[in-house]
Parts: structure tokens; sequence; C-alpha cells
């Protein structure tokens, strides 16, 4: 029986996997100094500036934190002289700091599972978080020169964190969020998306990729069947957030082999004010039979192990177990995964 | 018309400084603002609904879009000038309480806008209460759309759709769900008349209730 590391390295591949990997069980996801430096929210913290100057919020009942834009929280208030509001925060961190969080890297049995160094926002969600939404994605239409200049500054920011975090951690995967669309749209045109973020992301994933990191996992989810072009030119192996509207049987027919697709189970369809296991099994078994287990990899949307509602990302999870072992003969308590990593 | 028609390009382009300076000109000109407005804004606007229906435009492009079309609503409005836009029907539109979420909601609006409704937005975070004054504000009122984003907000939407369903014994409204939270199966069970995927198709199906 393969470890679900080796099981995952065999559906990226093509390979001969033993079964369906179970969500987010060979990926581990692992910190930085930069995320104490500038913590996530936890729930009922509202109002509170980041190391960017960006006033996030986190009311209890929500999933998840999110930019408060009103006029007054807006860091940039002027693109054209957007230098004058965007300070990068510093990436100076002492080697105690480091040596901390290389312990926890340490902790984790690297055969079982990638540690993968986690790295949000991303350069899109980050312009996006410095200037409110729509008005950054009117930008890019009005002031691309501005925007090409911003993103510059915002890549070569996150080539320091990633200089930092391959030479101090040694992770052997990145879990990089950057939601490129809504349901069913990309906000950009493939040719835009091109234009601004393609050679950007191609600097900070092959830097990645030359110094140490096997697998590029990177999380939009949302509807970005169009920039998966774009998305294997820049390193990326894995797509996970990959929701149902991308018709991910056609994309795994269409680029399996050189991208793998983690996804398919859309919060919308299992996680929800009385869930129940069986609808989360009847998604399971539907998404699977639907992708196989090559280039697809049956896990929840959202960008990091748990549910918005307790107990949904397990039930996933023991659905998931029960058809590996109706399908390929494998019990879970015979796996020998690390225990469940649940962050949400 | 050429400098209309050259209007109804910078807004499909999204381009809105361009399509301010087009409109400003037409105006300059004297067009009818009702012309520049049935002939190239609305056209404009219908065209790249058509687009990003058939997935050939992206959220951003209906967004400068959009956005073109308000600062040309906005010129005219500023001249005083005078115009009596013809409405197929009035739509109250908000995201439902404990949601902030605009994007999805804006675009929407757009869309009903372009398809000839006027528009009553109500904003984000609406509570039941909200929607329910609003309607009782709005005696020509003929749908109620409602967004979320947030699945953590569904059981709010459900009792705003009961509770408007409650408040309307005589239908005089539809009610319409939507957003990324929102499923076709969970729009049947909380009752609402409609749910769509996305904005052209809220459009779309929005006239049907009208005719």
């Amino acid at each position: 029986m393969l470890t679900p590391k080796q099981n995952m390295l065999e559906v990226i591949r093509g390979g001969n996997p033993d079964r369906f990997v179970n969500q987010y069980e060979a990926v581990y996801l692992m910190f930085h100094p930069f995320m104490f430096a500038s913590p996530l929210l936890q729930p009922g913290q509202e109002n509170i500036k980041n190391a960017w100057g960006v006033t996030n919020t986190f009311p209890k009942g929500v999933p998840g934190a999110f930019p408060v834009h009103t006029p007054d929280k807006i860091v940039v208030q002027d693109i054209e002289n957007w230098r004058d509001y965007v300070h990068a925060p510093s990436l100076k961190f002492t080697q105690d700091q480091w040596d901390m969080v290389k312990a926890q890297y340490d902790a984790v049995d690297g055969d079982q599972a990638f540690k993968a160094a986690f790295v949000a926002p991303g350069l899109f969600e980050q312009t996006h978080h410095l200037c409110e939404i729509t008005n950054a994605l009117m930008y890019y239409i009005t002031d691309e020169d501005e925007m090409h200049d911003l993103i510059k500054y915002l890549t070569e920011w996150e080539l320091e964190l990633a200089e930092g975090i391959c030479s101090n951690l040694h992770p052997d995967a990145l879990f990089h969020h950057d939601d490129w669309g809504g349901l069913d749209s990309t906000f950009m045109s493939p040719a835009m998306f091109d234009e601004f973020l393609l050679e950007p992301y191609k600097e900070i994933y092959g830097y990645y990729h030359g110094h140490g990191v096997e697998l590029v996992i990177h999380h939009s989810d949302s509807y970005a069947a169009t920039l998966v072009p774009s998305m294997i030119e820049m390193g990326i192996d894995v797509w996970q957030g990959c929701m149902a509207t991308n018709n991910i049987p056609e994309l795994i027919r269409k680029y399996g082999g050189k991208i793998s697709f983690m996804g398919g189970i859309e919060n919308r369809a299992v996680d929800f004010e009385g869930w129940t296991d069986e609808n989360c099994e009847s998604v399971v078994r539907r998404i699977c039979k639907e992708c196989g287990n090559k280039y697809f990899i049956p896990c929840i949307a959202q960008g990091g192990p748990g549910s918005v509602y307790p107990g949904v990302y397990m039930s996933l999870a023991n659905a998931i177990d029960k058809l590996n072992e109706e399908q390929y003969g494998i019990k879970a308590e015979e796996s020998t995964r690390l225990p469940w990593q649940v962050l949400f | 018309m050429e400098l209309l028609e050259k209007l109804r390009q910078a807004i499909e382009r999204g381009h809105p400084n361009e399509a301010e300076r087009l409109a400003c000109t037409a105006l300059d000109s004297r067009i009818d603002p009702l012309f520049i407005v049935d002939d190239a804004m609305m056209p404009a606007m219908r065209s790249v609904g058509e687009r990003y229906k058939n997935d050939e435009a992206d959220i951003l492009r209906i967004l400068a879009a959009a956005r073109s079309v308000r600062i040309c609503f906005e010129l005219i409005e500023k001249r005083r000038l005078p115009f009596a836009q013809k409405h197929i029907g009035t739509i109250i539109l908000g995201t439902i309480e404990g949601d902030l979420h605009d994007v999805g909601k804006n675009l929407v609006a757009i869309m009903f806008r372009s398809a000839g409704f006027r528009v009553v937005d109500l904003g984000v975070d609406i509570s039941e209460k909200k929607f329910l004054k609003a309607v009782a504000e709005t005696p020509d009122v003929s749908i109620v759309c409602i967004s979320s984003l947030l699945s953590t907000t569904l059981p709010e939407m459900e009792q705003t759709v009961k509770a408007l369903r409650r408040n309307d014994p005589k239908k005089r409204y539809r009610i319409m769900v939507g957003g990324g939270a929102v499923t076709r199966q969970a729009a049947e069970q909380m009752g609402a008349d409609a749910y769509t995927e996305n904005c052209v198709e809220a459009a779309e199906v929005a006239k049907t209730f009208i005719v």
C-alpha cells in the first residue's frame, strides 16, 4: 500500500495510484514567520490592519476574514501614486524566528505528506485587497502601467519571501492562494491574465521549483478552466479549488499529465446548515465516478483543510475512505497517513 | 450615427474615460439623451451580456462596461437634461444580511438595468425587515432579488424569502435568488420563484416574469 504522499505522486504522474487521495491527507500546510508578523484573523476579530495596511474583519458566523473597503480604509487612494500608499512589510526575521518554524516542519513526517509552505494572498488578490476589487479591476484596464508596476513590486516581495522560505524551511511543496474567478467566469480574460500575471508567476513558481519544491499547488476556488494553459506554463502542478463548474472530466482529458485537479466538491454543495453525511457521501461518489483517480484529487474546494460547518470536512473524508475500501479494497485503518489537519 | 457607434464600442471595450469623452461630445452636439441611452449605452451592455453568456467576456469586462455606462448616466444627470427612460418593471435588489459582498449583485443590477428595468439597489447586509420596508415603499415592484455569497447566510435568505412570500398573498412580485452560495435545490427549498447561475441569465429570467 502506498503512503498518502506516494499515492498523490502516482495520481499526478498518471502512474498507478492504489486509491483516491483523500483531500488534503498528503499536503500538510506549514507556516512561515511572516504569518506570525501579520496573523490571520480569528472569528470575532474586526477591523484589524495587517502588515500591508489592509483592514480585515472576521465577524462571527461568516466563513472567513475579508478586507474592509469603506472609502477611508482603501489603502491605495490614488493609483497613479500608489507608491505613496503601498509599503511592503519587512521580511527580515531573526534566525530564532525561522528556527521556531523549522522545528514545526521537522515534526512532520515527510514520507507521509508534502510539507507545503502556505502563502496567501497572491498577486491578484493583493492588488484588490489594496485597491478594492472594483477599483482594482478597472485599473487593469485604465491604468495598465501602474498595475504592471504594482504587480512587479508585489512580485519582488514574494520572491524575497520565497527565498527566506526555501533557504530556511526547505519545503517540498508550496500551497499558494490567488483566486482568479467567480462561480462561472474568470475575473480577467486569458489574454489580460497572461499580460499581467503569467510572467510574474513564472518567476515566483520557477523560483520555488528551482529551490527544492517538487509540487506547486495553486488555490483558486473558482471557474478558471480558460486559464489552465497559463497555469501549466507558470509551473502549477496541482490546481486546488477547481470547482465542478469547470467541467473537470473534460479538463482531465485535455490537460491530464500536465496539471492535476484537486477539488470538485464545492462548499455550496455540502457545507451548509443542516448538512448531512448522506449528502456528503452522495457528492463524493458522484465526483469520484465522474473524474476517476488519475490527475484528480477529490477535495473540498476551500483553500485549506476544514469546512465552514464543523464536521463536513471529516464527513467527506469518511466518504472517500469508504469508497476507497469498496473500490480498491484499502481500509482507512491500514493507512499510514498523518493525523488529520483541520485548520478551518 | 458614427458618434453613437463609437460610444457603443467604447462601452463594450470597457473604457470609461473614452466613453465619457464621447458622451460629452454627443451631448454637446445636442443629440437627445434618449438616443444616447437607447442607441449606444443599452445595446453595448446587451452585447457585453451576450458575450458573457457565450463565455467570450469575463467579469472585468462586464464591470468596465458597467462603469462606463454609469459615468454616461452621471454625465446626463449632471447636465440636468430632460430624460425619461421607459422601464419594463421595477426590481428591488440586495445582498442578504450578514454578507457584505457586492460585486455579483452589482453585475446583476447592471444587467437588469440594461434589460430595461428600474433597479432599487438596497446595497449589502440587508435584513428581512429592510427588504419588507423596501417592498412597502415601492408599490410598482415586480421582482425582489436577493444575493448571497456566504453559505452561512442561507438561513437568513430563506427566512427573508418566506417573509416576503407571507407579505404578498396576491403575488404582486416574484422572488429571485442567486450568488455563489446558492444552488438551484436550495432556491427551490426556500420557495424562491427563480434561481439563476449568472447575471445575464438573471436578466433573461426577470424579463419572462414581466411579459
